[in-house]
């Protein structure tokens, strides 16, 4: 059974009086331990379907549905969604997103607080896989430092740390290899791999890079509010 | 759990937050130090009772009641009752060594038993100490010089007694005990206690030697303006005391205006002693004096015939209640006492008469218009001051309502990362918590530093600033009440956590209701 399934997935954003239609019937499969690139021109709703997928964002009112795991998301409520972005999904957002205010640890372990609550939080396993998850993508040195302080790669690769603390079973990504140099890229992707080898990682992971999207299992492509 | 590191994240590296502590912090310390002060006063005003009359008073003004001995003997049989005592209150005219002349409150008492009923010896200034007085840090008190002890010891038997020995025979004299504030002698220094008098003295050689005054060492004249059993006054009487001691109440205008002189002294000068009475009629015994123009109808000299013994009169008796009886169940007691006593006696007020004048009073009940607008003037500064407070609410509403709409991105990332959106309102109503918890325990602290330091900041007001608040005229005492009462501070610390949290609830809503779309696209 397909991890993560999106059918005929609308979307449409109303500007004042004027309907603007982003997505018009997006579906869209997605396997367990599978990398799928989407590509796609700026302003295409690469974006909006990636928060769609997550759960971030709807579909528009009974114009298509996102099944998780056999599970519609439409059907999960509110504390299921809650629990669906802390659990099964890690977001690596395009302008990386993290929180000024905490230290680069910080940032990567709340997002397992949480996912673990209070009661539940166990702080020295989620400090060493935080840790560890830092370490392989170069930032072992950084863990003290404020995201004021990093490079844009070095933000982006904090997030997707983050993104992976909870161990999510798909990873959605918005050009997270935009901000990086071939080499650390390529390691990137490289340690990503691996997750997906070990953890059967799902990776859905919109970019413009052909040599990235060339090591994608599947490549999608959205045009005019399609899955090409 | 991630609320507790995002308060304190935010807690710390924000200036806003600050401010809103720092503005609940002086709302608090504010409302606390006012209601501490102003309660403090209210409450000292009902304490001092005991100092002054006791718990309850028993009056019958001007013309008194006479076999008070035996009220007091029903009285203290009485299980309330701890003790009492009479007394004669009236006014009367005191000349002072510096020739003024002031109106003042005559109390003639019985110095053994006063003392069961009112703080008698506590209130005596002027004995011998073994260690400092609370505020005399720097043990300049001139009670405590050795050398001085046995002089304050003779000056305390004598303010005890009520008695002088007479300078020249050595036989005790009647003497008077005024309030410190009286002669102007005694000069209170900020670390409340008092220099002995002196005053300036011309020198032959046309210097000024500066010489010792104490006031126990004075001579003053009493007058007072006695009645007569029916209530008509007869003519002023006026009678020179030496000085004893002094008294400090801390009531500013008790310890101004009151002397206290022995009763007996206080009979005689008011005609209220035993006396005979008498009338004109018999004829002289055999060789007896008689008044040549006494003449009986038939025109033989006359001499008085004694009808009978007037007994002596005071004008109060003051009563003490037994500890854990209240002033108002005492008042009952007292009530049931004199009506059984006046039944028994047909020359002393009615019980009826007494109660419909209200004669038989507690402390507060004889204060009970300048309580009830101390009262009624703490709850009314409390109220502005608490409706000032509210507007602290506000601020936080403000400064949250800013701060979210700064870190609406980091909500919509909280949100994207899975937290509820009861997890993002509690974070903000945490915050505020924090702010409310972080300021008025602050302001306690603030309030606390203030009140309990507020007389030598007064005194450091006035000295270096010309400011005098607190004029012991106008508030009665001479010092500013400084303690709080943990009841008070609970309850001024919780509202000031309420208030922080209602400002937070709005701004808390609105955050956890954002679109984390939105929150995330919003720049
Ligand atoms: N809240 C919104 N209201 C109106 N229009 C919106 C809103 N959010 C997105 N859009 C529009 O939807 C379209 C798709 O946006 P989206 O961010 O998904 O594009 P994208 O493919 O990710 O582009 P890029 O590659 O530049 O990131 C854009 O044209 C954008 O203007
Ligand atoms: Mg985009």
């Amino acid at each position: 059974m397909a991890l993560l399934n999106a059918t005929n997935v609308h979307k449409t954003y109303r500007l004042g009086k004027v309907d603007v239609p982003v997505l018009r019937g997006v579906s869209v499969t997605v396997e367990p331990g599978e990398f799928v690139a989407i590509l796609g021109s700026s302003g295409s709703g690469k974006s909006t379907l990636l928060h769609i997928l997550g759960g971030l964002d709807r579909p528009d009112a009974g114009k298509g549905e996102v099944v998780f795991d056999g599970t519609p998301l439409s059907a999960m409520g509110m504390g299921g969604l809650d629990r669906y972005r802390s659990e099964r999904v890690g977001f690596v957002f395009q302008f990386y997103h993290l929180l000024p205010e905490l230290t680069v640890m910080e940032n990567v372990t709340v997002a397992a607080m949480i996912r673990q609550g209070r009661l539940r939080y166990k702080a020295a396993e989620v400090t060493e896989r935080a840790k560890a998850l830092l370490e392989s993508f170069g930032l072992g040195h950084r863990l003290g430092h404020r995201p004021a302080e990093l490079s844009g790669g070095e933000r982006q690769r904090t997030a997707i740390a983050r993104a992976l603390i909870n161990r999510p079973a798909v990873l959605l990504a918005d050009e997270p290899t935009g901000n990086l140099d071939r080499v650390t890229g390529g390691t990137i992707l490289d340690a990503l791999a691996g997750h997906r080898a070990s953890e059967k990682l799902a990776t859905v992971m919109v970019t413009h890079d052909q040599e990235v999207a060339a090591r994608a299992d599947r490549v999608v492509r959205l045009v005019d509010g399609r899955l090409a | 759990m991630y609320q507790a590191l995002l308060t304190r994240k935010y807690l710390t590296s924000k200036i806003m937050p600050l401010l809103a502590a720092v503005a609940v912090m002086l709302c608090t310390a504010m409302v606390l130090t006012v209601w501490s002060v102003m309660g403090g006063f209210l409450s000292r005003l009902l304490e001092s009772g005991r100092s002054l009359v006791g718990d309850v008073t028993i009056e019958w003004p001007n013309t008194g009641f006479a076999h008070y001995d035996e009220l007091i003997d029903l009285l203290e049989e009485h299980p309330r009752v701890k003790a009492a005592t009479p007394m004669i209150d009236t006014f009367g005219l005191v000349s002072l060594p510096d020739n003024r002349v002031e109106g003042v409150n005559i109390r003639g008492i019985d110095p053994k038993t006063y003392g069961e009923v009112v703080d008698y010896t506590q209130a005596l200034w002027w004995k011998p100490l073994d260690k400092p007085a609370e505020k005399d840090h720097k043990g300049e008190d001139v009670r405590l010089d050795p050398r001085y002890k046995e002089l304050f010891e003779a000056v305390y038997q004598e303010g005890l007694s009520l008695s002088e020995p007479d300078s020249k025979t050595g036989v005790p004299q009647w003497a008077a005990v005024p309030g410190i504030e009286m002669l102007g002698l005694s000069k209170r220094e900020a670390s409340g206690i008092y220099r002995l008098g002196s005053l300036g003295k011309a020198l032959p050689d046309g210097g000024v030697a500066n010489v010792m005054t104490p006031a126990f060492q004075q001579r003053i004249t009493v007058r007072v303006v006695p009645f007569d059993r029916e209530g008509r006054d007869v003519r002023l009487v006026s009678r020179p005391f030496a000085v004893a001691n002094e008294f400090r109440t801390g009531v500013f205008e008790i310890d101004r205006r009151t002397i206290y002189i022995p009763l007996a002294a206080a009979q005689s000068m008011m005609k209220m002693e035993e006396a005979k009475s008498a009338v004109s009629g018999g004829t002289p015994a055999a060789g007896g004096a008689f008044n040549p123009y006494d003449l009986n109808a038939d025109g033989t000299p006359a001499v008085p015939v004694i009808t009978g013994i007037d007994p002596a009169r005071v004008t109060t008796v003051l009563v003490r209640a037994k500890d854990g009886v209240s002033p108002d169940e005492l008042r009952e007691a007292c009530d049931q006492v004199y009506e059984t006593f006046a039944e028994k006696h047909r020359d002393v007020p009615a019980a009826r008469t007494l109660r419909e004048n209200n004669l038989i009073r507690t402390w507060e009940m004889r204060q009970a218009q300048f309580v009830a607008a101390v009262r009624k003037e703490t709850s009314l500064v409390l109220f502005i001051l608490g409706f000032v407070s509210a507007t602290a609410s506000f601020l936080i509403l403000a400064i949250f309502w800013a701060m979210i709409s700064e870190k609406t991105k980091d909500i919509g990332v909280l949100r994207s990362l899975g937290a509820s959106r009861a997890g993002i309102a509690w974070l903000w109503i945490r915050y505020g918590l924090a702010i409310g918890v972080v300021g008025s325990l602050a302001g306690g602290a603030l309030a606390w530093l203030v009140v309990s330091n507020i007389n030598p900041i007064h005194d450091w007001m006035g000295s270096v600033l010309g400011v005098t608040v607190w004029d012991p005229r106008v508030y009665y005492f001479t010092t500013i009440p400084n303690t709080i009462e943990p009841v008070r501070a609970v309850i001024v610390l919780i509202s000031g956590l309420v208030f922080s949290l209602l400002g937070a609830i709005i701004p808390a809503i609105r955050a956890a209701t954002l679109d984390p779309v939105r929150a995330l696209r919003f720049e």
